[in-house]
C-alpha cells in the first residue's frame, strides 16, 4: 500500500492516450483542452454542486429565497469581520493541503496538526516563556513547530515503514482530539470553571484587529500566501516539486532531490495547518478550547482542490468558503440547521468538481 | 478458399492524430497473412480493430463474407477472432489454467477448472510447448508466457488468429520455432495474420504480404516474389543510408562495473555478478532477450534502483553504486531510458521545463531564490532546433504533445546539453520508425565521436549489431560472452539461449 | 480475574463484528480493483439507516439491519458512479463521500430528531446445550445471531471470491483490468457490483453498532472505525482469514477499554481511548517492517481502467 496513493494519481492527473467504447458510446481520452474550455466545465460543475445543495437545503426546510436573503445578509460589513476572521484559518489550512497534495502526500492529519499547532501556542502561554513583546510571535513560531512536527510523524512512518499517509494522519487526528481533551479536562484545566477549557489568555497574547474589522489572524493568513506563493511559483524547490508531482521516478533520476524537497514542503504543510490552530485559538477563542479544530480537514481538501493546489487562488476559494461557514452558521442559529450541513455541501461541490474532470478528459461520440 | 476477414476503408483517429486513413486488409482461411510496417504504420491499430478494442470511425468489417459489427473483445471472440498482442494480457498472479478458464468461460469454477486442464494438456502436446497448467504465470518466462497466450487463444477455437509483433520478445531460435507452429496452424485451416516489422521473417514464412505505411495499405504482394529491397521500399518510404562511424580508437576506461548484483524484492536474482567495461569513444552493445535482468541494469546504471552488492565505477568520481543523489549527479551520467515517459519525462510539464531540469542546479536558470524563466525558454528553443524536435507548435506546450520519436529527441537534446562522458540507452529507438530511429542512431554516433563511452542495452539484434563496437551478451543476469566488431549474428544467437 | 476475562472476551466478539464485516466488505470492493475509502461514511449510513428504522418499526431489528444494509448499497452507487463511470482519483471520490455521509447522516439524524433514543437491540441467540456450560459457554455459545451470521459471511465470501467463476472475474479485473477486457468480461460492471456488494456488508456493519450494540443513535457514532478497517483490509493483505483475524483482535482491544475502568485500574481515560488508534499504527508499522516488497495488493488496485495504451 505504499505506492497506493501514486497510484490513486495527483489530484489533477493527466490520463494516458485511449480509446473506450461502451457499446454504441466511444469515449476518446483528449490530449488537451484549451484552458477557457476546462474553466468553463468547471464553472458549469460547480454551479451543478451548488444548485444540487440549494435544493437538499430546500428540503430540509430552507426555501432558496431565504438562503438568498441570508446569503446577502453576510456580505454586509457588519457580518464581513467575521467572515474575514473565518477566513484566515480556512486561507491556512487550504494552503496546508494544497502544499502537501502537490508534491503527492495526503495530508489528511490538518485537524491533529492544527490541534497541536493550538497546544503549542497554549504552552507558550501558560508556561509564560518569554517577554511580553515577543510573545505573539513565540506563539506562532511555537505553533508553526507543532503542526510540523505533528505531520513528519506519519512522514517518518512512510519513508521507514511505508506506512500509508491517508490512514496515518486521519487516524493521528484522533489521537491528538483525545490529547488535547486529556490536557483540557486535566492538568490544563482552568480551575475557575467547569468546563474543559485553558486559562484565559493575557491581553498581549490575543490577535486583536488591526483597523477596519480586520483581524491580525487574517495578517497571518496573507502572509501565508505570499510565502507559499513565492515558494511554489519563484524558487527553485518550487521548480523541484513540479518533477515531483509530475513524475516522482523521473524526478529522481534527473536529479532532483525527492527526499530533502517532500520533507520540506510536508513540514510547511504542516506549519501552516500549525498556524490555524494559533489563530483560532489566540483571536476569537483566547484561550484553549475543545472544537477549534473541527470540520477543517475536508475545507481544506476542498479549497486545495477548488484551487488546483495554487496558493494565490487558495486566497480566494478560502474568502468563499467562509463566506459559507457563516452562512451555515447563520442557518443554525436562526432555522436549526445543524452545521454537519456544511460539510455535506462541501462534499457535494468537491464531487460535482470532480466529475467535470470526465468531461475535460474524455470527448463522447455516438457511434452507429 | 473463402474470405475470413475482411477489412474495408478503415478510419481510426486519436484526439484528432490520424492513426488508421481508409486501411484496408483481407485475410483468407489456410494461409499466412503478414502485415508488414515499420513503428507507427498503423498495423497494431488495425488489428486492434479487427479484435474488437478499437471501434473504427469509419469503415466496415466482413467476416465470411458478413458484415458485421463488433461491440467489444467478446463479440470478435464469438466471430472467431483471436488475437495475441504485444503486450500480453495474462493475470500475472494467476495459473495458467486459471488465466486460460477466465478468457474462455465455463458455467461452475471446480468442473470448469478440471475440463480446462484436460483440454490445456492436450493442446500444450500438439503443439509441443512444455507448459503446466498449474503454474503461476508470474514465475514463467517470457516465451513460456507467450505460448500460455496462444493456448489460450486456440482453446477458445479460433478461425481467425492475430499475432502481434510475436518474435520481438523471443531469441532467433525460438522465434523459428513459433513461426513453424504458426505455418502449421495455417495448413490446417485457419486464417493467420502475422503482424511484423521483420522483412526476414515475411519472406520466409508468409504466404501474401500487405504493407502498410502511415495508416494506409499501400501495397500487397506475394513476398516470394519480390525483393528485400523492394520491399524496405514500400515499407519505409525511402533508402536510409546506415550512419558513418570511423573504427574505434581505444580510449581509456570511462565505466567499469563489477560483480554487480541485485536481488529483486520478491527475492528473484536479477543481475549476478555482472562484469563488463566501457572505453572513451566506444559503444558497447548489451543483447540479450528481454526478462534477463537488462531492465535492472540499466535502472542500476541510471539510479533508479539500488544495487545489493557490487560496484560501477566511473572515472574520476568513483564508485557510484551505493552513492548518494550528489554524488551521482556529479558522475553526469547520461540516460534515456527504454519507457520515455515513466522515466525520462514528466508529460505535463512543458518542453522548457522538461529541458531545463538538467542544469538547473548550476545556476544557469536562476538562483535559489528567482528561477529565470526566459533563459529556459532560450535554451528550449535553441535545442529545439538543434535536435530537429518536429510537432512544437510552442515552446511552452505539455511535453506529452510530442509524438514517440520527438520525445526521444526531447530527452537526448537534454541528456546530451551537459556534454556527458558516460551515456545508457535501453531501448533508445523502441516504438520509433525508421528516420526517428535513424537520428538517434546517428545522436548516439556522434556522441561517440566526442569520446563519450556509452552503454546500449536493447532487444534489437540488428541496433546492437549495427551501432556496437564491443558487444556483451546477457542471459540470467550476467554477462555470457563478449564479441568484437564485426560481430557474428548465429555465434551471439547461440549464446543468448545457452545457460549455463 | 477469571469474571474480568470471561466478561471482557464475552464483549469481544460484539466489539469485533463491525470490524469484521466491514473488512470484509472493503475486501469485496477492492478485489476488484477501486480502492475504497469509503467504510466510515458507509457505515453512518447503516448506523443512521438501522437506527431509524428500529425507530419507526419497533421490535423489528431483523428489519433495521436489512434497511441499513440496502441504504449503505444505495449510496455506494454514487461512490461506484463516480469512480467506475467518471472515472474520478479514488481517494478523492472515497473522502468525499465519507463527508457527504458524514453531513447527510448529521442533518436527517438531528432534523428527524433520532438523537439518544433507545433502540429495543437484538436479543442474544442461546446455542443450546452448549450455552449452559459455565464461562465458555458464555463466551462462544450465547452471542446475538450477527455474530454468527458473521462467521457464515466470512466463508461465503471466501468461496464467491476463490471458487467460484464470478469471483475469478472480480480478481482479474482487480489485477489485471486489461487482461479481463480483452477477455470479454465487463470491467465496469464487475466494478460496480463489487462496490455494491462489498457497501452492503459495510452498512450491515454500521448497523450493527447502532442496533445492537450501543442501541442508540448519535451523530458520528462510529468515530473512525471506518478507517480503522481499511487499515485492517491492508494488515490481511486482501484476504478474508486475516481479516477475520485481525477484526477479532481489534474486537479485543476495544473491548478491553471500559473493562478496565471498571475494574478498578487507574489509567487516564483519554489516553486509553487513544489505544485502538495507536494500535492500528502500530499494527502497519509492523506490516511495513516484515515486508520486503509489500504486496499482496490487487496489482491495479486504485487505477481506473482505460482501454490501450497507444505510446
Amino acid at each position: 500500500m505504499d505506492d497506493l496513493s501514486r497510484q490513486a494519481g495527483p489530484l489533477i492527473s493527466p490520463a494516458p492516450s485511449a480509446s473506450r467504447r461502451l457499446g454504441r458510446l466511444n469515449l476518446d481520452v483528449r490530449q488537451d483542452l484549451a484552458p477557457w474550455k476546462q474553466a468553463v466545465f468547471v464553472g458549469a460543475s460547480l454551479m451543478s454542486g451548488l444548485a444540487i445543495s440549494i435544493a437538499i437545503l430546500a428540503l430540509a426546510g430552507i426555501a432558496p429565497l431565504t438562503l438568498a436573503s441570508e446569503l446577502a445578509g453576510v456580505l454586509t460589513t457588519e457580518n464581513l469581520r467575521g467572515v474575514l476572521i473565518q477566513a484566515a484559518p480556512l486561507i491556512l489550512v487550504g494552503l496546508s493541503a494544497s502544499l502537501a497534495f502537490r508534491i503527492g502526500f495526503w495530508n489528511l492529519g490538518i485537524e491533529g496538526q492544527m490541534v497541536f499547532g493550538g497546544i503549542f501556542a497554549a504552552a507558550i502561554s501558560i508556561y509564560d516563556i518569554g517577554p511580553p513583546a515577543t510573545r505573539l510571535l513565540l506563539m506562532g513560531a511555537a505553533a508553526a513547530l507543532g503542526g510540523a512536527l505533528w505531520v513528519l510523524l506519519p512522514v517518518f512512518l512512510k519513508i521507514r515503514f511505508r506506512v500509508n499517509e491517508i490512514i496515518a494522519t486521519l487516524l493521528l487526528n484522533y489521537v491528538a482530539m483525545y490529547f488535547l481533551f486529556h490536557l483540557l479536562y486535566g492538568a490544563w484545566q482552568d480551575s475557575k470553571t467547569a468546563f474543559p477549557q485553558s486559562s484565559p489568555f493575557r491581553p498581549f497574547e490575543r490577535l486583536t484587529d488591526i483597523g477596519y474589522g480586520v483581524n491580525s489572524g487574517l495578517v497571518i493568513a496573507i502572509a501565508g500566501v505570499l510565502a507559499a506563493g513565492w515558494l511554489i511559483h519563484l524558487s527553485r524547490i518550487g521548480f523541484y516539486t513540479r518533477f515531483i508531482s509530475a513524475n516522482p521516478r523521473m524526478a529522481k533520476i534527473v536529479g532532483v532531490p525527492v527526499q530533502a524537497t517532500t520533507v520540506w514542503i510536508i513540514a510547511a504543510s504542516g506549519a501552516c495547518a500549525g498556524l490555524a490552530g494559533f489563530v483560532n485559538v489566540a483571536s476569537q477563542e483566547g484561550r484553549l478550547t475543545q472544537s477549534y479544530a473541527n470540520g477543517y480537514v475536508f475545507s481544506g481538501v476542498l479549497i486545495a482542490f477548488l484551487s488546483r493546489n495554487d496558493p494565490i487562488v487558495v486566497a480566494i476559494v478560502g474568502f468563499l468558503i467562509a463566506v459559507l461557514f457563516i452562512t451555515g452558521q447563520t442557518l443554525q442559529v436562526f432555522y436549526q440547521i445543524p452545521f454537519t450541513m456544511v460539510q455535506m455541501i462541501e462534499a457535494i461541490i468537491v464531487m460535482a468538481v470532480a466529475s467535470s474532470e470526465f468531461l475535460i478528459r474524455h470527448r463522447i461520440r455516438w457511434i452507429r | 478458399m473463402s474470405l475470413a476477414l475482411q477489412l474495408v476503408g478503415i478510419r481510426k483517429s486519436f484526439d484528432g492524430a490520424l492513426a488508421l486513413d481508409g486501411a484496408s486488409f483481407e485475410s483468407q482461411a489456410g494461409e499466412v497473412h503478414a502485415l508488414l510496417g515499420e513503428n507507427g504504420a498503423g498495423k497494431s491499430s488495425l488489428m486492434n480493430v479487427a479484435a474488437g478494442l478499437y471501434a473504427p470511425d469509419a469503415g466496415s468489417i466482413f467476416i465470411d463474407g458478413v458484415a458485421v459489427s463488433l461491440s467489444g473483445p467478446a463479440a470478435a471472440r464469438q466471430h472467431g477472432i483471436g488475437m495475441v498482442h504485444q503486450h500480453f494480457k495474462l493475470v500475472k498472479p494467476f495459473t495458467v489454467a486459471e488465466n486460460v478458464l477466465l478468457a474462455n468461460r465455463q458455467p461452475h469454477f471446480s468442473s470448469g477448472m478440471r475440463d480446462i486442464r484436460a483440454t490445456i494438456e492436450k493442446q500444450v502436446a500438439e503443439l509441443k510447448f512444455a507448459i503446466d497448467p498449474d503454474r503461476r504465470i508470474d514465475t514463467m518466462t517470457v516465451a513460456e508466457q507467450q505460448q500460455v497466450e496462444i493456448v489460450k487463444v486456440l482453446v477458445g477455437g479460433v478461425r481467425i488468429l492475430i499475432l502481434d509483433e510475436p518474435t520481438a520478445v523471443l531469441t532467433d531460435a525460438e522465434a523459428i520455432g513459433l513461426l513453424e507452429i504458426v505455418q502449421r496452424l495455417a495448413r490446417s485451416g485457419t486464417a493467420v495474420v502475422l503482424v511484423t516489422h521483420k522483412l526476414h521473417e515475411v519472406k520466409r514464412y508468409a504466404d501474401v504480404v500487405t504493407i502498410m505505411r502511415g495508416g494506409k495499405t499501400v501495397a500487397r504482394l506475394d513476398p516470394r516474389q519480390s525483393s528485400a529491397a523492394q520491399l524496405t521500399e514500400l515499407t519505409v518510404g525511402q533508402t536510409l543510408a546506415l550512419p558513418e562511424r570511423t573504427p574505434h580508437r581505444g580510449g581509456p576506461t570511462r565505466l567499469n562495473v563489477g560483480a554487480l548484483t541485485y536481488t529483486r524484492g520478491d527475492g528473484r536474482s536479477m543481475l549476478n555478478n555482472l562484469s563488463f567495461y566501457v572505453r572513451a569513444g566506444e559503444i558497447y552493445g548489451i543483447a540479450g532477450v528481454s526478462g534477463n535482468g537488462q531492465a535492472e541494469l540499466a535502472e542500476a546504471l541510471i539510479g533508479a534502483i539500488e544495487s545489493s552488492s557490487g560496484e560501477i565505477w566511473l572515472d574520476g568520481v568513483g564508485d557510484i553504486s551505493r552513492a548518494s543523489q550528489a554524488k551521482r549527479r556529479e558522475a553526469a551520467i547520461a540516460a534515456i531510458p527504454a519507457d520515455r515517459y515513466a522515466y525520462a519525462l514528466a508529460g505535463s510539464l512543458p518542453i522548457t521545463d522538461n529541458l531545463a531540469v538538467a542544469q538547473i542546479r548550476s545556476g544557469r536558470y536562476g538562483s535559489l531564490i528567482r528561477l529565470d524563466r526566459s533563459a529556459t525558454r532560450r535554451d528550449a528553443a535553441i535545442a529545439v532546433r538543434d535536435y530537429d524536435v518536429q510537432g512544437v507548435r510552442s515552446i511552452n506546450q505539455k511535453a506529452s504533445l510530442l509524438s514517440g520519436g520527438n520525445a526521444q529527441k526531447l530527452v537526448i537534446a537534454r541528456e546530451f546539453s551537459r556534454a556527458p562522458e558516460v551515456v545508457v540507452a535501453h531501448s533508445p529507438s523502441r516504438g520509433l520508425d525508421a528516420r526517428a530511429c535513424a537520428a538517434v542512431h546517428q545522436s548516439l554516433i556522434e556522441a561517440r565521436e566526442r569520446g563519450a563511452a556509452i552503454v546500449l542495452i536493447s532487444e534489437d539484434l540488428d541496433e546492437i549489431l549495427s551501432l556496437s563496437d564491443r558487444i556483451g551478451v546477457m542471459t540470467r543476469g550476467a554477462i555470457a560472452g563478449e564479441f568484437a566488431r564485426p560481430a557474428d549474428r548465429q555465434a551471439i544467437g547461440r549464446a543468448m539461449v545457452d545457460h549455463g | 480475574m477469571i469474571d474480568f476475562l470471561v466478561n471482557w472476551l464475552a464483549n469481544a466478539p460484539v466489539t469485533a463484528v463491525p470490524y469484521a464485516l466491514a473488512a470484509l466488505g472493503l475486501i469485496v470492493a477492492e478485489r476488484s480493483g477501486v480502492l475504497n475509502l469509503t467504510a466510515e461514511g458507509l457505515m453512518l449510513i447503516g448506523a443512521l439507516a438501522g437506527a431509524g428504522t428500529s425507530l419507526l418499526f419497533v421490535g423489528h431489528p431483523a428489519v433495521a439491519l436489512l434497511v441499513a444494509m440496502v441504504a449503505a448499497s444505495i449510496v455506494s452507487l454514487l461512490f461506484a458512479a463516480l469512480v467506475v463511470v467518471l472515472r474520478i482519483n479514488q481517494v478523492i471520490a472515497g473522502l468525499s463521500v465519507v463527508f457527504f455521509c458524514q453531513g447527510l447522516t448529521g442533518l436527517i439524524g438531528t432534523l428527524a430528531k433520532w438523537q439518544n433514543k433507545q433502540l429495543t437491540g437484538l436479543a442474544p441467540l442461546k446455542i443450546w446445550p452448549l450455552s449452559e456450560i459455565p464461562d465458555i459457554g458464555r463466551i462462544f455459545f450465547m452471542q446475538d445471531p450477527v455474530v454468527y451470521l458473521t462467521i457464515l459471511i466470512f466463508f461465503a465470501v471466501n468461496f464467491l471470491l476463490f471458487k467460484t467463476m464470478l469471483g475469478l472475474r472480480i480478481r482479474a479485473v482487480g489485477e489485471n483490468p486489461a487482461a479481463a477486457d480483452a477477455a470479454g468480461i465487463s470491467v465496469a460492471l464487475h466494478r460496480i457490483l463489487a462496490i455494491v456488494a462489498g457497501s452492503s456488508l459495510i452498512g450491515l456493519a454500521g448497523g450493527y453498532i447502532s442496533v445492537v450494540s450501543v442501541k442508540l443513535w448519535v451523530t458520528g457514532m462510529t468515530g473512525g472505525r471506518g478507517w480503522i478497517a481499511v487499515a485492517l483490509v491492508v494488515f490481511a493483505r486482501w484476504a478474508p482469514r486475516p481479516a477475520l483475524a485481525g477484526a477479532l483482535l481489534f474486537g479485543c482491544i476495544e473491548a478491553l477499554i471500559p473493562h478496565i475502568a471498571a475494574a478498578g485500574i487507574r489509567v487516564p481515560q483519554y489516553l486509553m481511548l487513544m489505544t485502538p488508534y495507536l494500535a492500528t499504527i502500530a499494527v502497519m508499522i509492523w506490516v511495513g517492517a516484515k515486508d520486503a516488497r509489500g504486496s499482496q495488493e490487487p496489482g491495479a488496485l486504485g487505477q481506473p481502467h482505460v482501454r490501450e495504451e497507444r505510446r
